[in-house]
């Protein structure tokens, strides 16, 4: 054979299996998507948003764990935020080149992908340690440190895209630089941004690690933020590994409902980001 | 009495400058503190154990919560193995993907199938474990591990690694799943960097006759490696720290064995598992000790990856 | 709040130090807050005629040096701007005519590695002084920029953003005021009905007469325009040459330009600019018909540049 019919044979098996590695994970990605259906849609017959867990063997539902993770999630994007975002600002607006940002960029980063359950132990020795026992308060503090990298990052991206001669023709008109950020540029990066928050929640949503030594778990319908709370991801955790089928198929159910809303999160914060990349 | 108002409103309006400024550079710092404060909290919550045991706690396979017995040595090899497996099995596939989402994809459908693959990052770590543990381990105990005992276990050297009783749960089971978690990192960066790749070059070569699979080897690889070596140490860092998926399928047993067939643990698993039944104070301090040598393990494979990318971004910022 | 930073630091003070407002003022006596040193000739509507004008010295270069880093792009540039008077700085790429304009309102100061030495005396006050307010500063000395500049924000609300930086108006005030620059920038007729629409929805050369309105809606003294036209269309070029004829009555307006026909027909001087340093500064006029220096010739007439 000719040495370029070697060659273009060796291309068509290069690309083919790169073609087969890209099927894999699509593949992959269905079969986890399929199996969440498959599994989770009959819990969906049962109690799942009205009653609390039920011990094993009798019926219940996850509105209690539901709650939690709502409100500990809430909580924890509402701390994680403005401080986020006021890091952020410093490194596209202050800080720029200096030594200080870069350093703080760089932790940023590294707390960005550092392992979730290493969050976990270091509130569990700051907050619970010192409060004497679990709670969800300590779980918000725990999901709010896992949200502020992420929203630093995407701050600081979107507010180096905003084109300097925005903050000029606002400082040109002799506007005192702090409202030249708050007024103009974070208007200018506002859906950046919002995309940005909306992944954050998208992360935190579904983080199991960091909560199981802080916000733990509880079998009871409870609102108090300085008492142990119930959660989704715990939930899904103790009942998935339980013996009991009934246990089994609400950590179906539950896994159903997070994976479905960070899907949603995550495609709405791909359109939002998209749709503003568009407008001039 | 007009000058001393817009006066007064400068003097505000200077005040509110300077706070501003103070209250971003403020959390800033916060977050230089925070890393610094992980590693100072999670030192005092190991250190009980490490002065109990010394340098022995890094070598000890004991765990044994009866007798206050604790040993790091299985779950160090447990991470650094099941990592090892994730890295042999995501990084091609990675790369693969990269190469066909900038190189081969029609452009219609590059961003839909580039979407699907950065949602598998989006699907929650417990998700991959609960779909392990009751999907993917039973298929691989009843088909794959057979079949691979079977062709490989007689082999001598290489049978080692496929001994033992098909379980379904164990390193090879965590490994896999951690490849196809940290996939979506790697693909990223990779599909990034391969982006900064001059244009000219890249024409140029196939301007004297070289296949796309040539111009990918010969061009766009070697002139991007740092940043290909960047992403996959990402990756690298992600599988190190993955707690959840593995915690379902790794089997949590607190011992060696050669084959990947057989369960093991790793720090984030024993963490996951043991730390709230933890009951003595020495127990509860050598699991601090496991979470500071994890996370000095994941500092040092992070900042080397960030750094490599830093270098790169340099080279294509001038 | 005792703070009183903008004048007390200040080494030579201003020589009108307090804010005459003339009778004919029809600003309400209610209103709270003026800038200082804000004379306002918006408010007397009959435009005067630029030849019965008398000069009247606005702004004063003294031996301007501006560094980027090390490089320096202005190499002691000495210059008089009148009052009521158009001046057009030309020159060819890089010849330091637009950085020589951003020194005027110290807009430069926003990139920390670009310096200015030197004096620039505004009303007799050098406006170099590390104690001059910059915000201060930027309230008396409007630019439009060469880029129209909409801030993310509905069109009446980027006209009254300078507004209420500095003023306390009730809203039908504030209307007045909006209304009155969007006129004066010959905007209002084709944005009266859509006030509320994004500045970001009008077309480039409404856009860039929008970024007129909201420099000259805070009552300016002098009027930066950075190649205020480059990037339009003839017609809307046209538009803004009209404008620009239109408030001279009013202001100490500065163009900077790379098209000599425009430098030619608006400005009553020019300057012509070559590596960093002023070559010819005249009467535009004269410039244009019999420049002294070769280099002016050479490039007024099409031979470098």
């Amino acid at each position: 054979m000719s040495r370029y019919g070697r060659r273009r044979i060796a291309n068509r098996v290069y690309l083919a299996l790169s073609f087969a590695a890209t099927a894999l994970g699509l593949v992959f990605l269905f079969l986890v998507l399929y199996a969440l259906l498959r599994n989770g849609v009959p819990a969906l017959s049962g109690p799942l948003f009205t009653q609390a867990t039920p011990p094993p063997g009798s019926a219940g539902g996850l509105a209690n764990a539901i709650y939690g993770s709502v409100v500990m999630t809430i909580t924890a994007t509402l701390v994680g935020t403005p401080i986020g975002v006021l890091t952020g600002t410093f490194l596209a607006e202050y800080g720029k080149d200096s030594r200080l940002a870069a350093v703080v960029r760089f932790v940023n980063d590294i707390l960005l992908s550092a392992p979730s359950i290493i969050i976990g132990l270091f509130v569990y020795e700051v907050v619970v340690k010192n409060m004497g026992h679990f709670s969800a308060w300590a779980g918000s503090v725990a999901l709010a440190l896992i949200v502020i990298p992420v929203v630093v990052r995407t701050t600081e991206n979107m507010l180096v895209l905003v084109p300097n001669s925005l903050r000029e023709a606002a400082s040109a008109l002799g506007t005192p630089q702090w409202r030249v950020i708050v007024e103009i540029i974070y208007r200018a990066a506002l859906q950046g941004m919002l995309t940005g928050v909306m992944l954050a929640v998208a992360r935190i949503a579904g983080e199991t690690a960091p909560l199981l030594f802080t916000a733990l778990n509880n079998q009871f319908w409870s609102t108090d933020m300085n008492a142990p709370m119930a959660n989704l991801p715990v939930v899904i955790f103790q009942f998935a590994l339980s013996p009991y089928s009934d246990w089994q198929v609400l950590a179906w159910g539950g896994a159903m409902l997070i994976t479905l809303t960070i899907l949603v999160l995550n495609i709405l914060a791909r359109i939002l980001a998209s749709w503003s990349n568009r407008s001039p | 009495m007009a000058i001393a108002t817009v006066s007064a409103q400068l003097g505000r309006q200077r005040v509110f400058d300077v706070l501003f400024r103070g209250a971003t550079r403020a959390f800033a710092g916060l977050v230089l503190l925070l890393l610094g404060g992980v590693m100072v909290a999670l030192g005092v919550g190991a250190w009980p154990a490490f002065s109990h045991f010394g340098p022995a706690f890094l070598t000890s396979t004991a765990w044994n919560p009866v007798n206050d017995q604790y040993g790091a040595l299985p779950a160090i090899f447990g991470t650094l193995m099941t990592s090892l497996i994730a890295m042999l099995i995501g990084v091609p596939l990675a790369v693969g993907v990269a190469v066909f989402l900038t190189e081969l994809c029609p452009p219609l459908f590059r961003r839909p199938i580039g979407t699907m693959i950065e949602l598998l990052a989006a699907v929650p770590s417990i998700i991959y474990g609960i779909w392990g543990l009751f999907v993917l381990a039973p298929f691989l105990q009843l088909t794959v591990q057979p079949f691979l005992i079977d062709l490989l276990g007689d082999i001598p050297v290489i049978g080692v690694l496929f001994e033992g009783p098909p379980l379904g749960l164990g390193m090879l089971t965590a490994g896999f799943i951690l490849a196809m978690m940290v996939l979506p990192f790697i693909t990223a960066v990779v599909r990034d960097v391969f982006l900064t790749v001059p244009s000219v070059l890249r024409e140029s070569a196939y301007g004297i006759g070289a296949t796309t699979s040539e111009v990918v080897r010969s061009i766009v690889v070697p002139y991007t490696r740092t940043g290909i070596i960047g992403g996959v140490m990402l990756g690298l860092g992600r599988a190190l720290g993955e707690t959840m998926a593995v915690t379902f399928v790794i089997g949590n047993a607190h011992e060696i064995h050669a084959s990947l067939f057989a369960p093991g643990t790793t720090i984030s698993a024993t963490l996951a598992n043991e730390f709230t039944e933890a009951v003595t104070p020495l127990y509860v301090s050598s699991l601090f000790a496991l979470g500071f040598i994890l996370f000095v393990i994941t500092f040092l494979v992070l900042a080397a990856a960030k750094l490599m990318l830093l270098q790169l971004e340099r080279r294509a910022g001038t | 709040m005792t703070m009183d930073y903008s004048d007390a630091t200040a080494p030579t003070p201003p020589p009108k130090s307090v804010p005459v407002k003339p009778v004919s003022d029809p600003m309400p006596p209610r209103q709270a807050k003026t800038l200082p040193n804000l004379t306002p000739q918006i408010a007397t509507a009959a435009p005067a005629t630029t030849a019965a004008a008398k000069l009247v010295v606005k702004c004063e270069v003294r031996d301007l040096r501006f560094y980027y880093k090390q490089f320096e792009a202005l190499k002691g540039i000495n210059l008089t701007l009148h009052d009521k008077r158009v001046t057009a700085f030309i020159g060819p790429s890089g010849c330091g005519k637009s950085t020589l304009l951003r020194v005027l309102n110290r807009i430069y100061e926003l990139y920390p590695d670009q310096r200015a030495k030197g004096e620039v005396l505004v009303d007799g006050r050098n406006i170099l002084d590390p104690g001059q307010d910059l915000n201060l500063l930027r309230a008396k000395i409007g630019m439009v920029f060469q880029k129209p500049t909409p801030f993310p924000m509905s069109i009446y609300d980027n006209v009254a953003f300078g507004i209420r930086l500095y003023e306390t108006l009730r809203s039908r005030e504030l209307d007045e005021r909006v209304e009155e620059a969007l006129q004066r920038a010959a905007l209002w007729n084709e944005v009266k009905d859509k006030l509320r629409q994004s500045g970001l929805s009008l077309s480039g050369g409404q856009q860039q007469r929008l970024c007129i309105a909201r420099a000259i809606a805070v009552k300016p003294e002098i009027l930066l325009l950075d190649e205020p036209a480059s990037a339009l269309d003839p017609i809307s070029t046209q538009r803004i040459e009209e404008l620009i004829a239109e408030l001279k009555s009013d202001y100490c307006i500065v163009i900077v330009t790379h098209n000599m026909q425009q430098a030619a027909r608006s400005s009553d001087y020019t300057a012509f600019m070559y590596l960093g340093s002023l070559i010819e500064f005249d009467e535009t006029e004269a410039i244009f018909t019999h420049p002294s220096q070769k280099q002016t010739e050479d490039y007024i007439t099409g031979r470098f540049g």
